[in-house]
């Protein structure tokens, strides 16, 4: 408000230039807009258009209106909730044990005055591997016959060196959590790493002479000071595990209680060619998304705000 | 009173034949597909006479060299024609992708079609398909007749079939002196013997496993006119059971419910089952890793008949392709007994043609051949329908539920009816 | 991350080491621990890779074993795989489509990258929201519906076909990158650019750009690694072998009997493709973490 009245107090040079920086900043955005309104908002309109239709499997080229009757097929059917319990049980824990893990990690990356080169390194490396590559050594670690896993239990004498892990439900459930976990903790360690770095070393050294314990420091200090970092990290963590698809897609297709929502549109798309009712699937899918990154932001809110208005 | 002695006659004649005349219920049962036929083009013979121009083979990769082998071999034979051989991706999921998406674009590029049994149904009912009941009328006799069920719908014919595939009782025979007859029988012997192995992942090869019991046992997916699932019955839930009480016992390996076709591939090669149910392939492998094996129809269930489930590809004749006759030749050749002797002993791509098997080349390369021919013989194919996907899947889905995560057959199968119900009933 | 978190970075190491050695007795039993720890996360992240190169070096039977080494280490299936035309097929169209998205998103994304972290106007906060939300859509919600757009005008399995739908994620990212590191750029040099008369235009092409090199790295690095790693849109949206990235072409290797799974080949491959992300990832490990840490310390 302050730089309107400053403007019209302004001479008109200064005028010309905030017109002509808004038409610059016009030209500058315009062109990403129209590609993502193209690439993004286009597909999904288009995809609201399908999932009121349906296409027949039997007559070819034959589409029919039918409303929201391919939603309200999904919304009654056993597998749409069966999707989407797994889907949300799958990133409450795999989400908590990355956050638990990934948060030690970065203690101890921060810990280390050794190596931290080499530390950072070698927890990039999973982050940087191809994810359809590991998800079949995987598998294969975990084959129930001759997979490494059950070879090492069988050495250490230890419990459940038979078990067909991706063939029993909540096992399959476990092995797909382990390979999410093994591929995000170590990156949700660096964005909780850079977090730990900004706090300042007095806070921790005052604490100590007065007498804090390390868990009081931990508790006190750092985790209040580390809520930004945990916070961001949280919110994409979570949006990309709603998401999950390449890892059941290799690791199970999908058996024994581990359909997530986007595997089970794809299939239902691709598999059964059931565009209508896959297409409905997928804006569920996407609505579902699109509500909890709502609440995430109502939580969240003013940081992007505050972004945005740093200049 | 004359009904019954008419019935009787009939059975005796199926009998004599020796065929597989599928018993009352069991296979292919329902060909009649809403749709299909109504607009389709006809291929006759004699449009294959003289065959010139261009014309194209899209078919999956050709992993031993027969497939360009016979293509040339064919344009040496006809100057004046000119085929091509286009391969699509090894999987086939991804080839009926490409075609599919080839065919919805109306597009010429694809003369004949090399199809999944599976599929034919599928393609047909879509309108991509000429018809080529003439042509096939012609050549009838040269067939395995099972061969032919996966092609014909609505009366009419809408492919010629182009290799088959059935499956096998793979036994140990140092640990297994006499085969098993029943799969009663397989599985006693698996539990003091060996262990017994299938496919029981989730997916296609569960269905085949499954069915082979089933149609054996003289159950049903669809009704004889195809437009209701019968698979909830009391047979199914035998067999269903049957399954679930084989890996309790042990009979059956718990990681089965992870294999697939090599899993349990290397599961007999590694010892850890004494019998295997999987296709021919598995025949040349095994020699090679040196295992000491039989092999032999499968079993069957109880009193009932055995059935193997027909695997295989089709060739047909695109609606949109430009020269339909010379389509036609090639395929009469590339089904002819000199192709199909080629590609059954350099590819091990079972014939359809019964004289191939009798063929003394083709015995010494494939000591099986015999009963190879009467496995297929006895084949039953899966249902033919244009939503075969979504049956299957219903099947594998219900079957996989019961046998992994203990769900009651009657649950299973309660759920795969209406499931299957709800798809044929797919606009 | 703001520039003191950038200094503090770079100060604070040395600084750190010498308050610790310096003001207490080193803690053996914590040491320890600390090296226990180490050498546990080492192991966590290293071992998956390991196994991958262990299994790359076996053929034939000993694939179904368990063997933590090679008793017979070859490098049969590394030759197989480029000798299978299927392979550098998809190592190029994975180039060509992770690439060419990420020029693209490099250079419009730039543009608006400048444009919010510098600029004035109207609906900023809404423009920035909307961008980042089509980070959040799931890609089956823009795999469906381009499943049957693109076939029906033809741009299956193109490659144009897969750089389209890429920029849905490739592009939003950079901006959000690119415009934290715009924003550290101290306004003062363009300031003073502009003072000696330069057009806006020339003071972002002389000044800016220069600048913001390392972060328009950062970001394409970024990019380009999530762009290769995508999987749905690249199976979904591909048939042929020569049109497949390699995360789609390595999920549907097969071996040259009709039912097999090369595991050998494709560790491989995975392997292949692997080595030179890792060797980028180590080079560049510090953009990449503030890349990817922008956000996080901002926050």
């Amino acid at each position: 408000m302050s730089a309107a009245q400053a403007t019209a107090a302004r001479p008109r040079v200064r005028r010309r230039s905030e017109i002509s920086e808004r038409r610059l900043a016009a030209y500058l955005v315009s062109p990403s807009l129209v590609v993502i309104a193209a690439v993004a908002a286009f597909p999904i309109g288009y995809a609201i258009w399908l999932s009121l239709h349906q296409y027949s499997l039997i007559h070819p080229g034959l589409v029919r209106w039918v409303g929201l009757d391919n939603f309200r097929d999904a919304l009654t059917s056993h597998a749409f909730w069966s999707a989407t319990r797994v889907t949300f049980i799958f990133t409450a824990i795999s989400v908590t044990l990355e956050l638990v893990i990934g948060l030690a990690m970065a203690l101890l990356m921060h810990a280390a005055f050794f190596g931290r080169s080499l530390l950072r390194a070698v927890v990039l490396v999973p982050w940087a591997v191809l994810t359809v590559g590991t998800a079949m050594m995987w598998r294969t670690i975990f084959d129930a016959d001759l997979g490494f896993a059950n070879q090492v239990l069988q050495a250490l004498h230890l419990p459940g060196s038979h078990t067909v892990w991706l063939g029993q439900n909540g096992y399959a459930m476990a092995v797909l959590i382990f390979a999410d976990v093994w591929k995000t903790a170590p990156f949700m360690a660096l964005l909780l790493l850079a977090g730990l770095q900004v706090i300042p070393d007095d806070v921790y050294e005052a604490a100590k002479v007065d007498g804090a314990t390390a868990w009081q420091r931990f508790m006190r200090i750092t985790l209040p000071l580390l809520r930004p970092a945990i916070l961001v990290a949280l919110i994409f963590r979570t949006l990309d595990a709603l998401r999950i698809f390449d890892l059941p897609f290799v690791l199970t297709q999908g058996s024994n209680g581990t359909t997530t929502l986007s595997l089970y549109s794809y299939q239902q798309l691709t598999q059964n060619r059931l565009i209508g009712p896959g297409s409905a699937l997928a804006i569920l899918t996407f609505i579902i998304v699109m509500i909890v990154s709502f609440l995430y932001i109502r939580l969240v809110g003013g940081n992007i705000r505050a972004l945005a208005e740093e200049t | 009173m004359n009904r019954k002695l008419a019935s009787a006659g009939a059975i005796f004649a199926c009998a004599a034949v020796a065929a597989g005349c599928g018993s009352s219920g069991g296979g292919s049962t329902g060909n009649t597909v809403a749709g299909v036929g109504s607009n389709a083009k006809t291929v006759t013979p004699d449009m294959a006479k003289n065959p010139k121009g261009n014309v194209t083979w899209c078919i999956g990769k050709d992993t031993t060299g027969a497939f360009s082998q016979v293509v040339k071999l064919y344009n040496q034979q006809n100057p004046n024609a000119h085929a091509k051989l286009l391969e699509l991706p090894t999987s086939a999921d991804a080839q009926r992708t490409q075609l599919v998406q080839r065919e919805q674009a109306k597009s010429p590029e694809c003369d004949i079609l090399g199809m999944d049994v599976t599929w034919t149904a599928e393609f047909a009912a879509q309108g991509w398909l000429r018809d080529v009941t003439p042509a096939i009328e012609a050549r009838k006799s040269e067939f395995i007749p099972s061969t032919l069920e996966t092609a014909t719908i609505n009366g009419k014919d809408w492919a010629v079939p182009f290799n088959t595939n059935a499956g096998f009782l793979y036994y140990n025979s140092s640990k297994i002196k006499t085969p098993p007859k029943t799969w009663q029988q397989a599985y006693q012997m698996a539990k003091t013997d060996g262990g017994l192995g299938y496919q029981g992942a989730r997916y296609e090869g569960l269905t085949v496993n499954f069915l082979e019991l089933l149609y054996s046992n003289g159950g049903s997916v669809l009704s004889s006119d195809g437009k209701k699932a019968t698979i909830d019955s009391p047979q199914a839930q035998q067999v269903l059971s049957f399954m679930q009480q084989g890996i309790k016992d042990g009979a059956v390996p718990k990681s089965n419910s992870t294999w697939m076709e090599e899993e349990s591939r290397n599961a007999f090669q590694n010892g850890k089952v004494a019998m295997l149910r999987n296709w021919p392939y598995v025949y040349a492998l095994a020699k090679q890793a040196g295992v000491k094996f039989g092999l032999e129809p499968l079993p069957k269930f109880g009193s009932g008949q055995a059935a193997s489930i027909l695997g295989g590809y089709n060739l047909g004749i695109s609606t949109y392709s430009k020269n339909p006759g010379t389509a036609l030749s090639f395929i009469n050749f590339a089904t002819g007994p000199a192709a199909q002797k080629k590609f059954f002993i350099k590819s091990s791509l079972p014939a359809v043609l019964t004289q191939t098997y009798n063929d003394a080349d083709v015995k010494k390369a494939q000591p099986f051949a015999p009963q190879l021919l009467t496995a297929v013989q006895q084949g039953k194919s899966r249902p033919v329908s244009p939503v075969y996907p979504q049956i299957s899947e219903a099947i594998y889905n219900n079957v996989y539920s019961a046998l992994s995560s203990g769900t009651s057959p009657q649950t299973a199968l309660k759920n795969a009816q209406n499931q299957i119900n709800k798809a044929l009933q797919t606009f | 991350m703001s520039t003191e978190a950038v200094a503090q970075e770079r100060v604070g190491t040395g600084a750190r080491v010498r308050a610790r050695t310096g003001r207490r007795r080193p803690d053996w039993a914590g040491k320890l621990l600390l090296w226990l720890g180490v050498l546990v996360t080492i192991v966590f992240c290293l071992f998956p890779f390991y196994w991958m190169i262990n299994t790359s070096l076996k053929t034939g039977g000993e694939l179904s074993t368990g063997h933590l080494f090679p008793h017979n280490p070859s490098f049969d299936n590394y030759s197989s795989i480029f000798k299978n035309g299927d392979f550098t097929h998809a190592l190029r169209t994975s180039a060509i489509v992770a690439g060419g998205s990420t020029i693209i998103a490099l250079t419009i994304g730039s543009f608006a990258a400048y444009a919010l972290a510098r600029l004035r106007f109207k609906f900023k906060f809404l423009i920035l929201a909307i961008i980042l939300s089509t980070t959040t859509f799931p890609p089956i919600a823009i795999a469906a519906p381009l499943f049957k757009l693109w076939t029906d005008i033809n741009l299956y399995n193109t490659y144009i076909g897969l750089i389209l739908p890429f920029l849905t994620f490739v592009l939003p990212l950079t901006i959000y990158i690119l415009t934290s590191f715009f924003q550290e750029i101290p306004k003062d040099l363009e300031e003073a650019a502009l003072v000696d008369g330069a057009t806006r235009f020339q003071a972002f092409r002389k000044v800016v750009i220069p600048l913001a090199a390392p972060g328009m790295v950062t970001a394409g690095l970024l990019a380009f690694i999530f762009a290769w790693n995508e999987f749905l849109l690249s199976i979904t949206l591909t048939s042929s072998a020569n049109r497949r990235p390699v995360s789609a072409a390595i999920a549907f290797f097969t071996g040259s009997q009709q039912f097999q799974i090369p595991l050998g080949t494709i560790a491989a491959a995975t392997v292949v493709i692997t080595v030179p992300l890792i060797v980028l990832v180590i080079i560049f490990q510090k953009r990449i973490v503030a890349g990817l840490t922008a956000g996080a310390v901002k926050g």
